[in-house]
This record gives structure tokens, C-alpha cells and sequence, in this order.
């Protein structure tokens, strides 16, 4: 498989099965790990993030892991940012240099980083809310990574990383939780303030600094130090039930209240999606979030959610020119974007690449 | 729009005056780079990043003096530049900067002590660090025999298999 053959596929992240798929896109913790003979990544010379490169590649490869590697250094950026779209690699990874790459198994559900701001930073994402699940696959993968590489650890500080923010289980488990009911009903804020005071970090779905967008947001721990992995998850477990509530509650008020306002809404984004000759990525987040909305309040049935989770990822610029083997202008995007949607809402099309 | 100086599609735009005249800038982000023009991109971990930073300055204030000559022997790494960049050199930094580094511990994660999963045990790492930062140094002053002599010796106690 190789890069260009990812065009053809998606993630099984977004395939829209698993529990309390309406609202948690996916479940998703990763691991932050250094070797313990080398100097962080900031630090390192060229030939030292070659080697760490090199050691890793080895540790997969004795594991028997089947993972597919990407040499990020010699990627174009169009191909970085594509991996970035895919929630493959950071844009830190993608905007680094020297030698850097990811491994990633052929469903996506394991992405690993190497040369990030930490050595290895350890991904696995599954669709819907399956945090336990998502805990048991990677303990296992760093396991089998350690039977080969030395970790930088010490019993009283944990796995040490390159921030101290990170220091002690060096994990960060978090939900993407799709919430257009708190947004149009306002009560978005509320919510992230009471998540913000027991410490959950709330960002977009591009991540950390970048905004929210389709109304996807993640939220994840901030604290790593003094509770255990299995303390972290309970938290997400705990407290994710509650905003699935909310936002139910939010839905059902849209549709006691204002059923006609919203299904107008929801039919008129589904008709722009299906229609549209060129429309910006701005404008296609917004009509996606209406119509994966409605598609679980059952106002439209002729559409799967993982084709709508799909083309969240799939109208992305980088992914519109990959598909167009040429790099676009803004306009030509628009343009190629609008036809992508039609062909794949034509006839209430259903998901592909199973 | 195109950038001016290549042919990628331009993103940073500029507008600047001088002496009443009016120039327009049109770059893109790697030429943009380049000309040291480009507007920081939002770090990550944008809100832990200026916590971290102000815990520092607000932590290790008393301290600065004593602990401003302090670098580790390892990585090379002094406390000041950790205090100015929030990113350690290497895994030892713990160890070296330990008095500045406990209360920020405390106040970002609330505790000083892991708990959780446990790595296995693997003798020597630090000696190889302190190996991998001669050979640095011996690197840097062109003394390619004793480079030689240390990469020998990193070799033999190689523990990543």
C-alpha cells in the first residue's frame, strides 16, 4: 500500500459503528514515549534522529507488527498535509524537519509518530465510545514495542517526555464528540466551562490550537501525573455520558420546538451538498454538521453517517487535489469540491471503501 | 493568488508603508519563512503551552540566580533555556533540574509522583546518553579518532535490539 492508495480508503475511525456513534465520532489515546539513550527531539542531531528512526523501524518490524512506514522527510507537503487531514500526523510532525516519520496500520486505527516532540508518540483511534477497548490495543502495542526499545522512565516521575506536561503515564485519552444541538441551542459554552473546572481540555477536531469545526470537538485529560491510566479513562467515561445527554436533551428541544425550522434546515444543507457547483470548506463543514444531525434524528434516510464522517475528511483541500493528482488553486478547490459531494450524494449514495 | 517569489499558491499577505507609499507582500508560507515574514503559527497546546510558561516564571523566580548557571551534563541544556523554550533536552533534565522543575509538577498536574503503568528495567541508558553526548562534542571539535572510538563503544552497548 502506499500513500496514493489511501485515496481509495477511510479510516475505520469513521465508519460511524460502535456505541454512542450519533455523537462520539471516535475514541482515540495516545502514548508519549522517548528513548531512554538519546536526547529529546528539540535536541537531537540529524544522525541521532536517524537512528531513533532506524531503532523504531527494527522494534516494529521484531514485533511483527504490520504497520506501513512513511518517510514524513522526503513526503511533499501536499502528502503531509493529507496525513494531517486524516488525523494521521500532527501539524507539528508535518512543519518539523529532519528525519521524521508515522506508521500506520492499514485500517488507521494505529498511527505512530516518530521524531514528534517526543520520540514515539503512540496513536490508536476506534469509532464510537470505546475508550476500554481503545486502552487494551495500545497498552499492548507499547507493550511490544518495549520488548524492544529501552523507554526513558524513572519510578518516581513515569515516562519522561520532552514537556512536563506530559510526564508520568505520558497519555492522553480522549473523545471526538459531535455536538451541533449545543451549539445552535447556545449552551456550548456552558458545557466546556464545567469540563474546563474538573481539568478536560476541550479542542477542534484539527487539534489543539486550531478551532472547532463541523461542530467536532475533542476532549481529553490534561493532568498525566499522580493518576493512573485507568484512573484518566474512568474520568472520560464518567463524565462523556453526561454531555451525550446534553446534547440529546439539546436535539430533542430542536425538534419539539422548532421541528419545521429544523427540518428545513437539514433538507436545504442536503440540497446544497447535493447540488452545489463550487463551495467553500467553510460552508461544506457547516451543511455537513445539518445533515449528520439529521440523519440521526431521522430526517434523512437515504444516507449513511459514515459517508457524511467521511467526507468531513474527504473535502479537505489535500485530499481533493490527491484525488485530482494536481495541486488546485482556492477556486479550483471550490469547484472540485462541489463535484466530489455530488458524486458521492448522488442517489443517496452508501459509504464505500469497506 | 500566486506567491511572488515561487509558484505555490501565496497565504501571507502584507501591507506595508513607506514614506506614504503603499507595498503589497503576497508570499507563500515557505517563502514567507524564508523572508522571517511569517506570523507564528498557533502553537500547539496553545493554553498548556502559556501555563507552563507563566508557572515557570511564577515558580522558579527565587531560584533563578542558583539555578540560571545550571545546565545538565548530559544534553547540555541549561535551566534558563528550558524556562524561555518549555521543552527539556533529555530524559536526565528530570534528575538535573529537579528543585525547579517539582513545583511546576505540582501545580500543572496537582502531584510529583507517578502512578500507572511501569516500564521494565534497563540498565546503562544513562551511560549511553553521556557516550551519544561525548561523541557530539567530539564531533564538533573534529576529533574524528576518538568519534570513531565512541561509536564503538555506544555500539557494543546497544540495548535497542
Amino acid at each position: 500500500m502506499t500513500l496514493d492508495d489511501l485515496t481509495r480508503t477511510s479510516g475505520e475511525w469513521l465508519r460511524g459503528t460502535g456505541p454512542e456513534s450519533d455523537i462520539v465520532m471516535c475514541s482515540r489515546i495516545r502514548l508519549a514515549r522517548n528513548l531512554a539513550d538519546f536526547p529529546f527531539t528539540n535536541r537531537g542531531s540529524r544522525t541521532e534522529k536517524t537512528e531513533i528512526e532506524s531503532h523504531f523501524r527494527s522494534a516494529i518490524s521484531a514485533a511483527n507488527l504490520e504497520l506501513l512506514y512513511f518517510d514524513v522527510n522526503s513526503l511533499s507537503s501536499l502528502d503531509r498535509q493529507f496525513l494531517v487531514e486524516r488525523q494521521i500526523i500532527s501539524r507539528e510532525l508535518s512543519g518539523s524537519e529532519g528525519p521524521r516519520g508515522v506508521a500506520i496500520s492499514s485500517q488507521e486505527n494505529v498511527a505512530i509518530m516518530v521524531n514528534e516532540e517526543d520520540h514515539l508518540r503512540i496513536q490508536y483511534m476506534l469509532s464510537g465510545f470505546r475508550l476500554h477497548e481503545v486502552w487494551d490495543e495500545i497498552n499492548s502495542l507499547d507493550d511490544q514495542l518495549e520488548e524492544n526499545l529501552a523507554f526513558a522512565y524513572n519510578p518516581s516521575l513515569g515516562y519522561l517526555t520532552a514537556c512536563p506536561t506530559n510526564v508520568g503515564t505520558g497519555i492522553r485519552v480522549g473523545v471526538m464528540l459531535h455536538l451541533p444541538g449545543l451549539v445552535q441551542t447556545k449552551q456550548i459554552d456552558k458545557v466546556f466551562r464545567a469540563l474546563q473546572k474538573i481539568n478536560l481540555a476541550v479542542r477542534g477536531l484539527y487539534g489543539e490550537g486550531s478551532q472547532a469545526f463541523g461542530d467536532f470537538y475533542q476532549i481529553s485529560n490534561q493532568q498525566t501525573l499522580g493518576k493512573s491510566e485507568q484512573e484518566l479513562i474512568r474520568i472520560l467515561t464518567d463524565v462523556v455520558p453526561q454531555v451525550l445527554q446534553y446534547e440529546r436533551q439539546a436535539r430533542q428541544t430542536l425538534v419539539t420546538e422548532r421541528r419545521q425550522h429544523l427540518h428545513d434546515q437539514v433538507s436545504r444543507a442536503y440540497g446544497v451538498l447535493k447540488t452545489a457547483q463550487t463551495i467553500s470548506s467553510e460552508e461544506t463543514m457547516l451543511l455537513l454538521s445539518s445533515v449528520r444531525m439529521g440523519i440521526n434524528l431521522g430526517l434523512i434516510d437515504d444516507l449513511s453517517v459514515a459517508t457524511v464522517n467521511e467526507l468531513f475528511i474527504q473535502t479537505q483541500p489535500a485530499f481533493l487535489q490527491k484525488l485530482r493528482g494536481s495541486e488546485l488553486g482556492v477556486e479550483e478547490r471550490n469547484v472540485a469540491r462541489a463535484s466530489y459531494l455530488r458524486s458521492r450524494l448522488a442517489n443517496g449514495r452508501m459509504a464505500t471503501g469497506e | 493568488m500566486i506567491c511572488q517569489r515561487c509558484k505555490n499558491e501565496a497565504s501571507v499577505h502584507l501591507t506595508e508603508r513607506q514614506g506614504g507609499k503603499r507595498h503589497e507582500l503576497h508570499l507563500c508560507m515557505a517563502c514567507a519563512k524564508k523572508a522571517g515574514l511569517a506570523l507564528p503559527e498557533s502553537p500547539p497546546n496553545l493554553a498548556l503551552d502559556s501555563v507552563v510558561q507563566s508557572l515557570i516564571v511564577a515558580n522558579v523566580g527565587e531560584l533563578v540566580g542558583e539555578l540560571a548557571e545550571l545546565a545538565c551534563p548530559d544534553c547540555g541544556i541549561k535551566f534558563m533555556e528550558f524556562r524561555a523554550e518549555g521543552r527539556l533536552g533529555c530524559p536526565q533534565d528530570y534528575r538535573v533540574f529537579g528543585r525547579g522543575l517539582l513545583p511546576l509538577l505540582q501545580r500543572v498536574h496537582g502531584a510529583t509522583r507517578h502512578v500507572g503503568k511501569g516500564a521494565r528495567k534497563r540498565p546503562g541508558a544513562i551511560q549511553r546518553l553521556r557516550l551519544r553526548s561525548q561523541l557530539r562534542e567530539a564531533i564538533a571539535r573534529e576529533d574524528y579518532e576518538e568519534a570513531a572510538r565512541l561509536r564503538d563503544q555506544l555500539r557494543l552497548k546497544d540495548t535497542h535490539v
